[in-house]
């Protein structure tokens, strides 16, 4: 086991880990992170995503060591305080969670694209989301709210500019 | 997931040294969305015992356009050739592969030397726990002799060209069609080689490159292609995210006018290696292309093929997708 440091969700933790562990082990197991999920452990459902110096990653799939001296994103990381993230009011408001094992990794993989651009067309969200598979909700919601989120995010972008 | 010592490389010198000091029981790591997965499934009889980390290697990510060649680092990831603007407009076949690898999350990790050096997915030889430990594999214990569990088994998506020492895998990547037929060279820390020529030949069918061991893929360099010429890339899936290609297939064709000057094309996923119709090329050469001439070729692309019980889909799938990208790349225009 050695000494490993890295910012999640805006702390700077220092855990031991094991050469051989996942950033998705050390998450759940050592830091207690429960709402990044695993689900197939292999890389091909996205419900291990992270934001990885804000870009979408597999977390099953990533040695921990990788993330030594950077910056992990989790579910956890979105909200402040009582205040949910637009795009998890969103997924609130259009139905877009049933059993919610995606969700946390669709929010994320939806807010690293968002961060890109707040004017996504339906084609370009279907595309971001194209590695977080959902056995629920058939999609439709999912990506109706996050064109919804995308709407308020203009808002509050534009209300800050005009301040 | 089996245990194995984790390196941070700092210098190729570094990374190739601690290789060669595992003697073959060391692999590279870079975006790691294959080799992990091996390692989680211990996939293999013998899993590595190290893995050497070369993404903490300085110079060795982005894409740089020089005097008539492209070059591409071994670590930039498919994301980013995907959506490179001078990719997608002189070298689209190569763009149009990298964007539909697996999933954006993949694509974010995946680098281009590892979507090259990637290895099988036959999934006789992927199943966990090295349940089928088979002809790839080797290391008889004595006594046992080895078999390919597809010649007998669910062949579906094996190879349509004949097996090679009874190995009927095929190789899955989606960007290596493309490079093949753009003329790409890879740079690595012992040769500069083709893309073409990074096979092993058919008598060493159990690895996926003659890439040793401790050799370290630096760069992939594509020559800039004629303005009069256009290219395409295009994948049968499954699914249109996540899956591997059921068959893919590259073409780069240059036109004069209406007439093929010159034209390279090559599939992938129907052999061990990528399949370079060379009777298709050559009968498209010098000729204009028609709708009629490009499903010719479609029909030389398949010649020779040996379909096993469950694939010979595949071949119709083949001849038509040749047929598509060479419309394709004569309406790119
Ligand atoms: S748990 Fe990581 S992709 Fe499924
Ligand atoms: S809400 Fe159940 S898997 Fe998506």
């Amino acid at each position: 086991m050695r000494i490993l440091r890295f910012t999640v969700n805006g702390d700077l933790v220092e855990i031991g880990a094991n050469d051989s562990e996942t950033l998705l082990e050390a998450l759940r197991d050592r830091l207690g992170l429960t709402g990044t999920k695993r689900g197939c452990d292999l890389g091909a459902c996205g419900a291990c995503t992270v934001l990885l110096d804000g870009r979408p990653i597999l977390s099953c799939l990533l040695p921990v060591w990788r993330v030594q001296g950077r910056v992990v994103t989790t579910i956890e990381g979105l909200a402040e305080g009582p205040k949910l993230h637009l795009l998890q009011e969103a997924f609130h408001m259009a139905g877009a969670v049933q059993c919610g094992f995606c969700t946390p990794g669709m929010i994320l993989s939806a807010k690293a694209y968002l961060d890109t651009n707040l004017n996504p067309a339906q084609g370009d969200i279907r595309e971001a989301l194209a590695g977080n598979l959902c056995r629920c909700t058939g999609y439709v919601k999912v990506v109706e709210a996050v064109k919804l989120a995308a709407t308020w995010m203009r808002d509050t972008t534009e209300r800050e500019a005009a301040r | 997931m089996r245990r194995f010592k984790h390196f941070d490389a700092s210098s190729l010198d570094e990374a190739v040294s601690l290789l060669a000091r595992f003697e073959g029981r060391a692999k590279v790591i870079a975006g790691g969305t294959d080799i992990v997965g091996t390692l989680k499934d211990s996939v293999l009889p013998e899993p590595y015992e190290a893995l050497v980390n070369i993404k903490t290697i300085p110079g060795l990510e982005g894409i740089r356009n020089g005097a008539g060649v492209l070059k591409i680092g071994a670590l930039t990831r498919l994301e980013d050739i995907a959506h490179n603007e001078t990719v997608q407009t002189k070298y689209a076949a190569l763009a149009q592969a990298a964007r539909v690898v697996a999933t954006p999350h993949i694509r974010e990790m995946g680098t281009i030397a590892g979507n090259i050096c990637q290895n099988t997915r036959c999934w006789y030889y992927r199943c966990a726990h090295n349940r089928f430990h088979c002809v790839r594999k080797g290391h008889a214990a004595p006594g046992q002799s080895l078999e390919c569990f597809a010649s007998d088994g669910d062949n579906r998506y094996h190879s349509i060209f004949g097996d090679v020492k009874d190995c009927l895998a095929v190789n899955p990547s989606d960007t290596i069609p493309a490079l093949i037929a753009l003329g790409a060279t890879l740079k690595t820390t012992k040769r500069s080689i083709a893309v073409k020529d990074i096979f092993p030949p058919s008598d060493e069918p159990t690895k996926m490159t003659i890439i040793d061991s401790d050799e370290i893929v630096i760069e992939v360099e594509i020559p800039e292609p004629q303005a009069s010429s256009r290219s395409a890339y295009h994948k049968v899936a499954i699914r249109k995210s996540i899956d591997f290609p059921i068959v893919n297939c590259a073409a780069v064709v240059d036109f004069e006018g209406d007439v093929v000057k010159d034209c390279h094309i090559c599939l992938n996923a129907v052999h061990y290696k990528p399949y370079v119709p060379e009777r298709a090329e050559a009968l498209l050469e010098g000729e204009p292309l028609t709708d009629e001439q490009a499903a010719t070729a479609g029909e030389a692309a398949v010649w020779g093929a040996k379909p096993l019980p469950m694939n010979s889909y595949k071949i119709t799938m083949a001849k038509g997708l040749v047929k598509k990208i060479l419309i394709a790349c004569r309406e790119a225009g």
